[in-house]
């Protein structure tokens, strides 16, 4: 049972990290050469025009007092609304809340992909250690991790969703004769659950068939790092004294495996699917530019390009939150599966 | 005589946390004086900046050296690392990097001020 002391302490340790995350970002975007006001009012407009403007933005106040308003406004979660050249675009919020389901379904999916594969996988190539399996396991993990997204996916989309085969859509998140709003309701924003939920059998099938390649493309390299890591931590723990006293008592071997040794085994695992959820929610850019699927890394990346500063604080702290609460997910998991943990 | 132990708890903290404050407040007036005579008006609000990077770094290595400081030690002795990293040393440091640049933010609008 996990301790509400040490949940207590692992919430109460995130509020100085989304402090130190959101004054990072906030000086960071302050050292940053460029000027947002001009970006907005446009090179040709007027000095009282650029004035106006960045006394909308609140530039025209001290930097101290932008600071604390800045947090003020952040822990509201109200980062006010984009730039966009010639005035202000929609509020960041909306933006986040547009973007953030798209990528966080797709890491997701990618994940279970992994976890799906790559846990059995390492625990078979542990068992038949050093044999053909065994083999062909290290060299397909050694593979999935050393093969970039930006190169295994335009090779899947070529091989699979190209014609002769043409199995799979090779962009967007649903196909164009299904409209959000008239042929399923928005109650996620994760397509392949708004379609299921409104009951939309065939919406459903098209989502999940335009999600197939992009999460098996993020699945592949979870799976590889993660059967490498099963096995590896399968092998340490099939050595230790009570897994050996357990075979001495007489019991099968396969319950010595999976009752003695899986659950210990998983908790490096844990830590590496932990890190790598959160890595996938920022990382996922390079999967959402080779399939066309407008995610929250995408958003950012845009953003940074064109200084849209409120867009970048709002996308960078939401990560920062995600990958808190992520780890705080993996340190919960580790107190349930090594009761020693939380004391 | 006996001490009160929360004094003695914090007394060494409140002594790195303060000295650190001093140095970095003593730096921002500094800047905050010199610096827009030399590179104009900008300055201060680089110092301010600067002031928040080091004030965001030393709180997010803090909170991380809390979180993951015993895990990290637990990790080192386990490899034979032979380093001296421990999680009190990791947070110590921190609480100075942090306390300087917050030093300096406060330097900024306090001189800013005083000076009309």
């Amino acid at each position: 049972m996990v301790s509400k002391r040490f949940v207590a302490k692992r919430l109460l340790l995130l509020v100085p990290v989304l402090f130190g995350v959101a004054t990072v970002v906030f000086a960071i975007l302050h050292l940053a050469p460029g000027d947002p006001a001009r970006l907005i009012a446009g090179q040709r407009a007027s000095r009282e025009q650029y004035r106006a403007v960045r006394e909308a933005l609140g530039l025209n106040q001290p930097l101290w007092r932008q600071y604390l308003d800045f947090l003020v406004n952040a822990v509201q979660f109200n980062f006010g609304r984009s730039y966009q050249p010639g005035g202000f675009g929609r509020p960041v919020r909306e933006v986040i809340a547009d973007t953030l389901p798209v990528t966080i379904e797709l890491a997701v999916y990618g994940q279970l992909i992994g976890i799906l594969i790559g846990i059995p996988l390492g625990i078979l190539s542990a068992v038949k250690q050093d044999s053909l399996t065994d083999h062909a396991t290290r060299i397909g993990a050694l593979s999935g991790i050393s093969v970039p997204i930006f190169w295994s996916g335009p090779l899947l989309i070529l091989a699979v969703a190209t014609p002769p085969l043409s199995l799979f859509p090779t962009s967007g998140r649903i196909g164009v004769g299904f409209t959000p709003g008239s042929d399923f309701t928005r109650h996620t924003g994760l397509v392949t659950v708004d379609t299921l939920l409104s009951g939309n059998l065939p919406a459903f099938v098209d989502a999940v068939q335009h999600l197939f390649l992009p999460s098996l493309v993020i699945g592949i390299y979870s799976t590889a790092l993660i059967s490498r890591m099963m096995r590896s931590s399968m092998l340490e723990v099939v050595r230790q004294d009570y897994v050996r006293t357990a075979r001495a008592k007489g019991q099968g071997e396969r319950i010595t495996l999976m009752k003695h040794g899986f659950r210990n085994a998983l908790i490096p695992v844990v830590t590496i699917i932990g890190i790598q959820f959160g890595t996938l929610l920022g990382g996922a850019v390079l999967t959402e530019t080779v399939f066309g699927i407008g995610g929250i890394g995408t958003t950012l990346v845009a953003a940074i390009s064109n200084q849209n500063y409120p867009v970048v604080q709002g996308t960078v702290l939401t990560f920062a939150l995600l990958f808190t609460l992520v780890n705080l997910g993996v340190d919960v998991t580790y107190s349930y599966l090594d009761p020693r943990i939380d004391q | 005589m006996d001490v009160d132990p929360l004094l003695e708890w914090a007394r060494p903290r409140l002594r790195v946390l303060g000295t650190a404050l001093a140095a970095g407040f003593a730096l921002g007036v500094a800047a905050t004086v010199v610096l827009p005579v030399v590179v104009g008006q900008t300055a201060r609000v680089k110092t301010f900046a600067v002031g928040a990077l080091l004030l965001g770094f030393g709180t997010l290595g803090w909170s991380g050296s809390a979180m993951a400081g015993r895990g990290i030690e637990n990790a080192q002795r386990y490899m034979d690392t032979g380093s001296d990293w421990s999680e009190d040393d990791s947070r110590r440091a921190m609480t100075r990097v942090g306390s300087f640049g917050a030093g300096l933010m406060l330097a900024v609008p306090l001189v800013t001020a005083a000076r009309g």
